[in-house]
């Protein structure tokens, strides 16, 4: 079962598209250029804002109540450590020889010394993490971002980033390993790293909520601004800034 | 993408979820490496927001207080107002535009206000300055969080871009990890706007509402369509 964890989302990415289909949300709305999905987009945003509501908030609210800040950091270096050749593959295609170093360099301290990595000795090291994916490599290589999309389970999104996403599954190790006796390991794992990324964006999404004049639009523009900016390498870009 | 539908946000986790992070560590901003007068105006703040920020010996209210003070001080909220109106800017009345920029003020401060006890120390470090035009800067930063709570990321780039007016800078936006907090808010009031006949007294009533919900700690209201 290579990949057991991508096909159950995809499975219940399609379930749960088909219930937003009684959204009341006007599927020809359009209110940005590079948005022409919009009304599909939306339902799709506001059927993953209830199964969020229903079921990743209250696990990731417990998760963070039952499990000691000291054990959940432990879990996501884990998880973090073992994403290491996916961001190794990404920072050698985007032609980061250096960063592709850092991260071989933080790879080994923290699976040697950091126990596996559970424990992130690379940081205090000076070597600290970042992250490369296969979108951001197509971004890199000249790929466009239109049309924004949001998906079901997995959120914003756009034909770029989403064959990145399949991309780096692909790449992952975590899905050669799930051959039969690792099945339940492969699927348990992606459910770990679901919860720890839902409880790590807990006081984002808490606050996205809460201040936000309308969530969709507050996300689309946030996705698309971080994602360029990410595939500059954080780089500030000045040359497109708007007059004000 | 990554993940989930907040993977993305990883790395703005610890800035994200507080806006004030980067306007309250502009106010600790370490004074070293300034060169340009720019950098120098960002680096100017640092006594002054912090004797604000770790004044423990006043009451709550009055520190409150005295940080809004200095935020719209810093800021020149009309423009940045004008700017998150879009085009609409270009349709609506001087009594609309006045009330709307009163209200995005009450609204930019409650949200601030709101996030201002989640500051625990992070500084900002000015990493350098790059020329948009003649009198209007960006002013590149580190912010650093001595607490260890950046999991093992690098330190998140908070930008702010400052213009001279009148002959003093001011903060017209701030990037925190590449995302412009103005343009944010512009394409957030565009969408409402296009959804409600480009009525700019529904959105100036709207965000008066959502204040009041910030303020007690609630949710957004209901948008109308």
């Amino acid at each position: 079962m290579r990949t057991s964890w991508a096909a159950l989302t995809i499975a219940l990415g399609l379930v749960l598209a088909g219930c937003a289909s009684t959204s009341t949300t006007n599927s020809q709305l359009q209110t940005d250029p590079d948005d022409p999905l919009e009304g599909w987009n939306r339902q799709v945003f506001d059927m993953n804002q209830r199964f969020d509501e229903a079921i990743m908030k209250p696990t990731a609210e417990a998760y963070i109540a039952v499990v000691p800040e000291p054990a959940r950091k432990g879990v996501h270096n884990f998880l973090t450590n073992l994403n290491s050749p996916v961001v190794f593959a990404n920072d050698l295609l985007q032609g980061e020889v250096g960063l592709a170093g850092e991260t071989v360099g933080r790879f080994g301290l923290n699976t040697t010394i950091g126990l596996g990595g559970l424990v992130d000795v690379a940081t205090p090291a000076g070597i600290p993490g970042h992250s490369s994916d296969f979108g951001q490599t197509l971004g890199v290589w000249g790929v466009g971002e239109d049309p924004y999309l949001v998906l079901p389970l997995l959120g914003p999104s756009n034909p770029r980033d989403l064959a990145g996403y399949v991309a780096d599954q692909a790449m992952s190790p975590l899905n050669y390993v799930g051959i039969r006796d690792y099945t339940y390991w492969s699927i348990g794992a992606g459910a770990v790293n679901i919860v720890d990324e839902r409880a790590q964006n807990m006081d984002t999404l808490n606050q996205l909520e809460q201040t936000s004049l309308d969530p969709y639009a507050s996300m689309r523009s946030l996705y698309r601004q971080y994602r360029r900016s990410h595939i500059r390498h954080g780089k500030s870009s000045v040359k497109d800034l708007p007059s004000m | 993408m990554t993940r989930l539908q907040f993977s993305p946000f990883s790395r703005l986790r610890a800035a994200m979820a507080a806006i004030i992070v980067a306007i309250v560590a502009f106010a600790a901003s370490e004074p070293a490496l300034a060169s340009t007068p720019a950098e120098q105006f960002v680096s100017q703040n640092v006594q002054r927001g912090l004797t604000i920020l770790n004044n423990h010996s006043i009451p709550e209210a009055q520190r409150r207080a005295e940080f809004r003070d200095f935020l719209t001080g810093l800021t020149d909220i009309r423009r940045i107002a004008l700017f998150t109106l879009g085009a609409a800017r270009r349709t609506a009345s001087p009594a609309e535009i006045d009330a709307f920029v009163n209200s995005f003020r009450d609204y930019a401060v409650a949200v601030y206000e709101s996030r201002l006890n989640q500051y625990s120390g992070q500084f900002l470090r000015v990493s350098g300055s790059s020329e948009v035009s003649p009198g209007d800067t960006v002013v590149q930063t580190l912010l650093v969080d001595p607490s260890g709570r950046s999991n093992g990321q690098e330190p998140i780039e908070v930008d702010f871009r400052v213009v001279q007016d009148n002959g003093h800078f001011v903060v017209i936006d701030v990037s925190i990890a590449g995302v412009w907090l103005g343009q944010e808010e512009r394409e957030q009031f565009s969408s409402f706007l296009q959804q409600n006949n480009n009525n700019v007294e529904a959105l100036t009533q709207h965000l008066q509402q959502l204040a009041l919900q910030v303020r007690a700690g609630g949710g957004q209201p209901q948008q109308q369509r």
